[in-house]
């Protein structure tokens, strides 16, 4: 429990004074629509942002964000508290969501036309740019700069390219042995900077 | 069938939904049954999380009405129901019934003598032996638990022929399920294995039949107060409790 406290906190911008997504998300749970109105308000940036940030088609990412909060609406009696935040279920669920959106638009790419190509207008920039403007995101990408290069590699184009990472290894021609392990580490490294623990 | 040795390290690679498809599914059962696994999953994933902060980014306006529409349309699942209430329910007996009426199991219970068991069992110690690595460790696990002095042999046999056997010893804590002719787990679902006690299942692994539908399932953890093991079918991956009535149960 304590550690839901200590991941919210670290999770909810900072000096904001709302109540908790985890509260709101109980009472979404014994069907108060109010409530997940206030779950939306509270999500839809950053739901949305890290979905078009995978999926990039602003209409399709529209509709895998409704697809999120729906799922949300529908499985809140069976969020299960112990194992993190409301925020971090959300967000889990949207990343994942995405994530099969790509997979599943790629796969139909690829048996359309043979070529197959990844998306490579997808640029690999950095967080760092847009960090500065909130003390979260500078938070954040504090805690990112204590990555190494390559952890920090790995880490971004899983989590914001939606790369497997098997494409990872072989982006970067490194074995899948160290692809796991950069990944692993870093996260790990980024746990410790951030103080999510439990 | 089973894991590779190194897949604790997948960790990371799962909490960034790095992996693919098929090993996703098998890191899902993996997480099951590795508390130690599902702890650094959930801080990892509670870490990845935090990667979604600075990449915020408003959505248009209209969003926000056709989600509210969309969960004014929506039913709500139902809590699921805890493992007490499965416990409790057992008493009253959903178990027995889930067997009795069990036209989806078309299972009869057949106690029948340890030698016939152990003849079958022994058939099947025969051919995991001959065949290589992960196989042979659950012939050497099977033949361990056979030698246990306090060895133990349930069985079911199917109306179609169907056997299943459970070979276990309470004092070394492990159990072994061998069954034959299992019907594939409908589309996207698993075969779930359960350790009931009176007050809770414990997940205890998920298992696909072979092709032949042959099952052999290893179990360790603590059987003493243990009063049945049950099978479930559960969405892939299984779930951390039952959320469907037994297919199976072979009561101790």
């Amino acid at each position: 429990m304590a550690a839901n406290r200590r991941l919210r906190s670290v999770g909810s911008p900072a000096g904001e004074a709302v109540v908790p997504v985890d509260e709101l998300l109980a009472d979404v749970a014994r069907g108060d629509d109010g409530a997940f109105a206030d779950v939306f308000d509270a999500l839809a940036d950053v739901v949305y942002g890290v979905v078009r940030r995978l999926v990039r088609d602003p209409a399709l990412s529209e509709e895998v964000t409704q697809e999120v909060f729906l799922e949300v609406w529908r499985t809140a009696p069976r969020f299960d508290a112990e194992r993190g935040s409301a925020r971090t279920w959300v967000l889990t669920m949207a990343h994942r969501r995405a994530i099969d959106r790509v997979r599943s638009e790629q796969s139909s790419r690829d048996r359309n036309d043979r070529v197959g190509r990844r998306d490579d207008d997808r640029p690999f920039d950095s967080v760092s740019e847009t960090a500065e403007q909130h003390d979260e995101h500078r938070r954040v990408a504090e805690a990112l700069d204590t990555l190494t290069g390559v952890q920090r590699e790995a880490v971004e184009l899983a989590y914001y390219h939606g790369y497997t990472y098997r494409e990872v290894a072989e982006l970067l021609g490194t074995p899948l042995g160290t692809i796991k392990t950069r990944m692993r580490d870093g996260l790990i490294r980024l746990r410790d900077a951030m103080g999510v623990t439990r | 069938m089973t894991p590779p040795p190194d897949i604790h390290t997948l960790t990371g690679v799962y909490a960034v939904d790095a992996l693919p498809d098929d090993e996703r599914e098998q890191f899902e059962a993996h997480l099951q049954v590795c508390e130690a696994c599902r702890q650094e999953v959930d801080e990892l994933r509670a870490t990845a999380a935090l990667l979604a902060e600075p990449v915020a980014e408003t959505p248009p306006a209209s969003l926000r009405e056709r989600v509210l529409a969309g969960a004014d349309q929506q039913r709500q699942v139902p809590p699921r129901t805890t493992v007490t209430d499965l416990a409790s329910r057992r008493r009253t007996p959903v178990w027995a019934t889930a067997l009795a009426g069990s036209a989806a199991a078309a299972l009869l219970i057949a106690v029948i003598g340890l030698s016939f068991a152990v003849t079958s069992l022994t058939d099947r110690l025969d051919e995991l032996e001959v065949a290589a690595g992960e196989q042979r460790e659950q012939a050497a696990l099977i033949s361990d638990v056979l030698a246990s002095p306090d060895a133990q042999v349930v069985s079911l046999t199917g109306e179609d022929g169907s056997v299943v056997n459970l070979v276990l010893s309470h004092e070394t804590g492990r159990a072994v399920f061998v069954a034959d002719g299992m019907e594939p787990a409908p589309h996207e679902h698993t075969y779930e294995m359960w350790v009931i006690h009176d007050d809770r299942a414990v997940p205890v692994g998920v298992f696909d039949p072979g092709p032949d539908g042959r099952v052999t399932h290893t179990v360790t953890g603590d059987l003493d107060r243990a009063v049945a093991i049950g099978v479930t079918i559960e969405p892939e991956g299984g779930s951390p409790e039952p959320t469907t009535d037994p297919v199976m149960l072979l009561e101790l």
